[in-house]
């Protein structure tokens, strides 16, 4: 039987690694700054600083450097916050520097290093995986590890939905503001506004589905067969060899931990 | 007559199209309290409304499934997952004990929201952020913090009182929607029964 097929093509060797084996990099990769965290050098988690190199290495590797740095912003905001807060309003006994009124206390330095880094850690790494991957290779690669059809659906679903709601909150709020709804001024005319925009977007959404479930049980949603794809991904055939140098590092980190417990 | 509940039940045909309205509620919520300037995150509505239509299981894939998706752009509010998850659970089981009925019982069930919103945000914000999360309330909370006050103490103090404010307008917004529904609608929904009006007296 002939089918058609859609498939996305990457030149990018590490770009075009099946999800699967992303997401397990991704889980080894942020056990690895959790465990390098705890690595102490005088009572500051050094390695962190290092370690968090490997992110944006990895991204230009793959060739998602712009898309990275774009995404990066807000979680190095909070970074940013979380490491002055930390360093200069948790009050401890050691003061390290002081500069007129200024104080960066030591406890605080260290728990800055640790809390900022482990997060950039973390979100960089998440960061590389989403935008190395699309939405919809994602829901495929959940229905090939054996997970329910109506799970992927709701996935890809659910980023439609935010578009189309995003839209049609736009027109509420024009209508709403064509009615005479202030949308500014005290913050109680602003959160009068917040009502008649909210209730007409929600109502209109779920008059919808009514007709929506209609049109998906039309077409087969609900039927219990092997239901076909227009959509396949393929292995790149790396996966293996990504797999074995994940894994080697995490050993290797492992091992560090425990030499340096036992010298 | 007591119904019994399964949780293959409670993930209808409609009730897996609500999932992503839901979460595109809560989304849009989000970004419509920041762009009026308001002092709340407002983005849990499409969770408890959720939540209070199709029971807790429903809810708490909704509330799931949005900061999955947020996380996506901000992979930080992964750390938010399970907040979201129990806002969900517990609106669902308190929908389903019917306590939206009268204002005793909203004044119980608000409590309990509130609750577990905080007792479940604050171990998170305080150990995964060191309290601050870049939002509108952290900067109260560095204020009190560079005071003298303890960590948990501001963490609890800041967001224990925005929390609150939140859910209730949330849950209003919920409620609101779920009035204006008609009846031959809400039958399809799992726990929709519980906000049919009966006759003229019973309700508020």
């Amino acid at each position: 039987m002939w089918r058609e097929k859609l498939s996305i093509k990457k030149d990018n060797a590490i770009a075009a690694l099946y999800p699967s084996a992303k997401f397990l990099i991704v889980c080894l990769y942020s056990f690895c700054s959790l465990i390098i965290g705890t690595i102490k050098i005088e009572g500051y988690p050094f390695f962190l600083i290092p370690w968090f190199l490997i992110v944006p290495i990895l991204c230009a590797a793959s060739g998602v450097w712009k898309n990275f740095i774009k995404a990066f912003n807000k979680v190095l905001f909070i970074a940013v916050i979380i490491f002055v807060v930390q360093s200069l309003f948790v009050p401890s006994e050691t003061i390290i520097w002081q500069i007129g009124f200024i104080k960066v206390y030591e406890a605080g330095l260290q728990s800055a290093i640790v809390l900022s880094f482990s997060i950039m850690n973390i979100a960089g790494m998440f960061i590389w995986m989403f935008q190395t991957t699309e939405n919809k290779e994602i829901s495929r690669a959940l229905e090939d590890s054996g997970m329910n059809y109506k799970v992927a659906y709701v996935f890809i679903s659910t980023l439609q939905m935010i578009e189309v709601l995003g839209k049609s909150s736009k027109t509420i709020m024009n209508a709403q503001q064509a009615r005479g709804v202030e949308t500014e001024g005290n913050i109680f005319i602003r959160s009068k506004a917040f009502f008649p925009s909210m209730v007409p977007l929600i109502l209109g959404a779920i008059t919808n589905t009514e007709e929506r479930v209609l049109t998906l049980e039309s077409k087969g949603f609900d039927v219990k067969c092997k239901k076909t794809h227009l959509f396949e991904i393929e292995k790149s055939g790396k996966e293996k060899l990504a797999a074995v140098i994940a894994i080697l590092i995490t050993t290797l980190v492992i091992i560090g931990r425990v030499l340096a417990w036992v010298l | 007559m007591e119904k019994r509940h399964s949780i293959k039940d409670d993930f209808s045909m409609l009730a897996l199209l609500i999932i992503p309205i839901a979460v595109a509620v809560n989304f849009v919520g989000g970004q419509l309290a920041s762009l009026l300037k308001l002092p709340f995150y407002l983005d849990t509505i499409g969770t408890i409304f959720a939540a209070m239509l199709c029971g807790p299981w429903v809810g708490a894939v909704a509330g799931t499934l949005t900061n999955i998706v947020t996380g996506i752009a901000n992979p930080v509010n992964f750390a938010f997952i399970p907040v979201n998850l129990l806002v969900g659970l517990v609106t669902g089981f308190l929908s389903r004990k019917n306590m939206f009925s009268v204002w005793w019982k909203w004044i119980i069930a608000m409590v309990l929201m509130a609750l577990t919103s905080i007792i479940s945000a604050a171990p998170i914000v305080v150990l995964v952020f060191g309290g601050i999360t870049g939002g509108g309330t952290s900067l109260i909370t560095a204020t009190a913090m560079a005071a003298g006050a303890n960590i948990w103490a501001a963490v609890l103090g800041t967001e224990g009182v925005f929390t609150v404010v939140d859910r209730i307008i949330s849950f209003f917004i919920g409620y609101f929607v779920i009035k204006v529904i008609p009846a031959r609608t809400l039958v399809k929904f799992g726990c929709g029964g519980n906000y049919i009006r009966k006759d003229n007296s019973t309700s508020i």
